[in-house]
């Protein structure tokens, strides 16, 4: 129920006519207008399931009340983390401000906020003052909009969800329109329903600015230009929504001396993206002392085992060193990886003779390195075993159908041989679930 | 030359020496000619769309002539990245004055780089942005819908096969009551397939995309759902794709039939192309309702085959064996018996 509070004694002048308020007036909604929305708060239920994001919310909600329900329309929403008022909404829709909460708390907004019980402010048609309108519109510039209105009633009604009044739905309506009683009901019905939509999209905000800040150092990383090479990378999470993963790349390393690996940790989701973070860190603490791939994994080994996790890591590290002539010296270790295969310039395809044990299982672990000359127009593929184990309609994908379909791609760059390769697992798998996958090219030449 | 490039006397024309450069795979010399136009002053729009996007074009028709092979249009592509990157790099520089856009490809589409063009169309207009890569499911587009709250969503689309990803796009977008501007081949040459789609606009290329973004509604409803029964019979379809073009490339004729000097790329390769295309034109258009898809499909093959010097006849061939193989379903059945060769030249009806 609304306790009807009596607006401000004095009222409020009338805007000139010309003046932009003869433009943004509501329309003419005709007769029974009020009866014409009975259906509308099934509508904003509806409508503000389809999104968990709180502006979007907003945007659909004001849209949806303006202007068949009331001629303007103000969200003010209470942020509790910073002690801000937010205010979305006003003649456009798209417009978001701040207010600090203090100032506001003794007006209608705190009222409503602290108390969850709307309050209607009547305006007297000729009154010469605008004050009032401060207790439901605590902004200059919304309520000079408000005031353009020329409006007779403003409703403030509570946002409460879940036992608490988020914030406050304010509507106005101009001309000699007011809200009769039967408007004033439907509004708490539709604030009631906005508000467990509002209230699951702050909750889902909340949640997703933390997910966002801790996953920031585990997404895959830009790749930097090295010069006299061309390096590009391929990669597709199993939770198909996700950008992280238990599958990795990344390269280190300046001027003429680099190092990029790849690696795959046991598991999936979160908790593989996490040990995956860490795996990526020794790597790149190992890297700061020395560029041996052989060293780097052995750190790497030790750091996990000394972790005392029961998980492993397997990985794969190639160190390139570009030349004068355009090829590159390449060193490569594994650790219970597939080893890196190389796409002649020719179009011929040769694997790699490297193999190690998996990092994180044994105290310590030696690794040796298996090195090989890239000439001008070679490529370098690394890739995780979530792209031979893709399993179709056929069964797995296979090293055999990746080795027969790289050869057209010789000389073509990085990119397409990713792509190439990404794009036929993918459609070989035809929409079926798959493992975490990375790729990781480097290639010779511009 | 279209976007006003400004002219250095003696030197060959910019798109000419961009295309060069594809040809030759070799980026620096595309990322020259890019970087050359921009630090003339040329409107970064303009070589996006009058050099960059034109280039590509241009690959994808080298390919249909078999002058190029898949592998070379890859190599190519890839060097159009890079020069789009280019542009990329001095669009960062842009203050991002306006709200934020998603730009991405839905599944089935694996061309990224016109979703990339208009992303930097985009951020050069001053709006964030946010890039998807190439077949980005549904799911993802989700997720970053509701992390991220966007003004809009626009997605690319260059093939027919990607059109019903492309509306669980829509889905995804009007859903959370986003606007959704698509593009590309796939929606032809008019706003026909992309308003049958439920999309909120439709633009032909990156500049008509910067001017579409900038007129979409803050808010649009829930795109209605597609009619029932086409909605049904194209998921049928779908379902059952991988089976019916196994069997046409089986039945299909066309590799006996090869004459004259051996194609670039392997005819079988174009073999499972035009089959799997036709499929998807049956599915655009029971999606659509636009059955230019399908004529045009059918013309497409025709010009691929004859090409790589096999008979154009054959294109009727496959419209006999693709009555053949789609008792089950009725309504696809009518399409191709009614659409199919309409327009080919061997029938005698040349498409107007």
């Amino acid at each position: 129920m609304i306790p009807g509070t009596t607006g401000p004694a004095a009222g409020i002048p009338a805007p000139p006519l010309d003046g932009p308020g003869a433009r943004t007036r509501g329309g003419d909604h005709g007769p029974g207008w009020s009866g014409q929305h009975a259906e509308l708060a099934d509508e904003v239920t509806t409508a503000l399931a389809g999104s968990l994001n709180l502006r979007r919310t907003v945007l659909r909600l004001v849209d949806l009340l303006r202007p068949r329900f009331a001629d303007w329309v103000l969200v003010v929403l209470a942020d509790h983390r910073l002690g801000r008022l937010s205010l979305h909404g006003g003649t456009d829709p798209t417009s978001t401000d701040s207010v600090a909460r203090n100032p506001a708390e003794d007006l209608g907004v705190g009222r409503v906020l602290r108390s969850g019980q709307g309050e209607l402010l009547h305006v007297a048609p000729d009154s010469p003052t605008t004050d009032g309108l401060d207790s439901l519109i605590p902004h200059d510039a919304l309520r000079a909009q408000a005031v353009d209105l020329r409006p007779a009633d403003v409703l403030g009604v509570p946002l409460t969800a879940r036992g608490s009044t988020i914030g406050v739905l304010v509507l106005l309506r101009g001309g000699d329109r007011g809200f009769p009683a039967e408007d004033i009901a439907l509004a708490e019905r539709i604030a009631g329903r906005a508000a467990t939509a509002l209230d699951s999209a702050r909750l889902y905000e909340d949640r997703s600015r933390v997910a966002s800040v801790l996953q920031a150092g585990l997404r895959p990383p830009s790749l930097p230009r090295i010069p006299g090479m061309r390096i590009a990378a391929g990669f597709r999470a199993a939770a198909d929504h996700s950008d992280i993963s238990g599958d990795f790349y990344d390269v280190h390393g300046h001027g003429d001396d680099w190092l990029l690996a790849l690696g795959d940790v046991c598991g999936k989701g979160v908790e593989a993206a996490v040990l995956n973070g860490r795996a990526r860190q020794s790597i790149r603490t190992a890297v700061h002392f020395d560029r041996s791939p052989a060293v780097v994994l052995g750190a790497l080994n030790s750091a996990l085992y000394d972790d005392g996790d029961a998980r492993f890591v397997t990985a794969v590290c190639t160190r390139v060193r570009p030349g004068a002539d355009g090829g590159a010296e390449v060193t490569v270790a594994v650790a219970g990886h597939p080893p890196p295969i190389v796409l002649r310039a020719d179009g011929t395809v040769e694997e790699l003779a490297a193999r190690g044990i998996v990092a994180g299982v044994r105290p310590t672990a030696t690794y040796t390195e298996v090195k090989d000359t890239l000439a001008a127009g070679d490529t370098l593929l690394m890739f995780t075993d979530g792209i031979y184990e893709a399993r179709g309609a056929r069964g797995f994908y296979g090293m055999d159908r990746l080795t027969r379909l790289l050869p057209v791609y010789a000389g073509a760059g990085p990119e397409a041989v990713c792509e190439a390769v990404e794009q036929d697992v993918v459609e070989y798998l035809a929409g079926r679930p798959h493992d975490d996958m990375a790729l990781f090219a480097v290639f010779c030449g511009r | 030359m279209p976007g006003g490039f400004p002219d250095t006397p003696g030197a060959p024309d910019p798109a000419a020496r961009f295309d060069d450069a594809l040809g030759r795979v070799d980026a620096d010399a595309a990322v020259e000619v890019v970087d050359g136009l921009l630090d003339a002053g040329a409107d970064p729009l303009g070589v996006l769309v009058d050099v960059i996007a034109a280039g590509l074009r241009r690959i994808g028709e080298r390919w249909q002539r078999a002058e190029w092979t898949v592998a070379q249009e890859h190599a190519a592509t890839a060097v159009a990245v890079v020069a789009t990157r280019a542009v990329a790099r001095r669009a960062e520089r842009v203050p991002a004055t306006r709200g934020q856009v998603v730009v991405a490809c839905a599944e089935r589409e694996w061309h990224a780089l016109p979703a990339t063009i208009i992303a930097c169309a985009l951020r050069t207009a001053g709006w964030r942005t946010t890039l998807l890569g190439a077949a980005t499911p549904a799911r993802r587009l989700s997720q970053y819908l509701h992390d991220l709250g966007p003004d809009a969503v626009a997605v690319s689309c260059s093939v027919l096969g990607s059109l019903p990803a492309t509306r669980h796009f829509i889905e995804a977008g009007t859903a959370a009551g986003i606007p959704v501007l698509v593009g590309g081949a796939a929606f032809g040459p008019d706003p026909v397939r992309a308003l049958a789609l439920g999309a909120t606009a439709w633009a032909p290329d990156a500049r008509a995309a910067v001017t579409a973004v900038a007129g979409l509604p803050a808010v649009v409803p829930t795109a209605p759902p597609l009619p029932q029964a086409v909605a049904a019979e194209q998921a049928a379809l779908a379902l059952a794709h991988d089976r019916l073009a196994a069997d046409l490339r089986v039945r299909w004729s066309p590799t006996a039939r090869v004459v004259g000097t051996p194609p670039l790329d392997g005819v079988d390769g174009v073999v499972g192309s035009v089959v799997d295309q036709a499929l998807h034109a049956i599915s655009a258009v029971l999606l659509t309702g636009d059955t230019r898809a399908l004529s045009w499909t059918a013309d497409w093959a025709e010009a691929l085959l004859a090409a790589r010097g096999a008979d154009p006849a054959l294109v009727t061939e496959l419209g006999d064996l693709l009555t053949a193989a789609l008792p089950e379903f009725p309504l696809a059945l009518d399409l191709v018996e009614r659409h199919w060769d309409r327009g080919l030249t061997t029938s005698g009806h040349l498409p107007t």
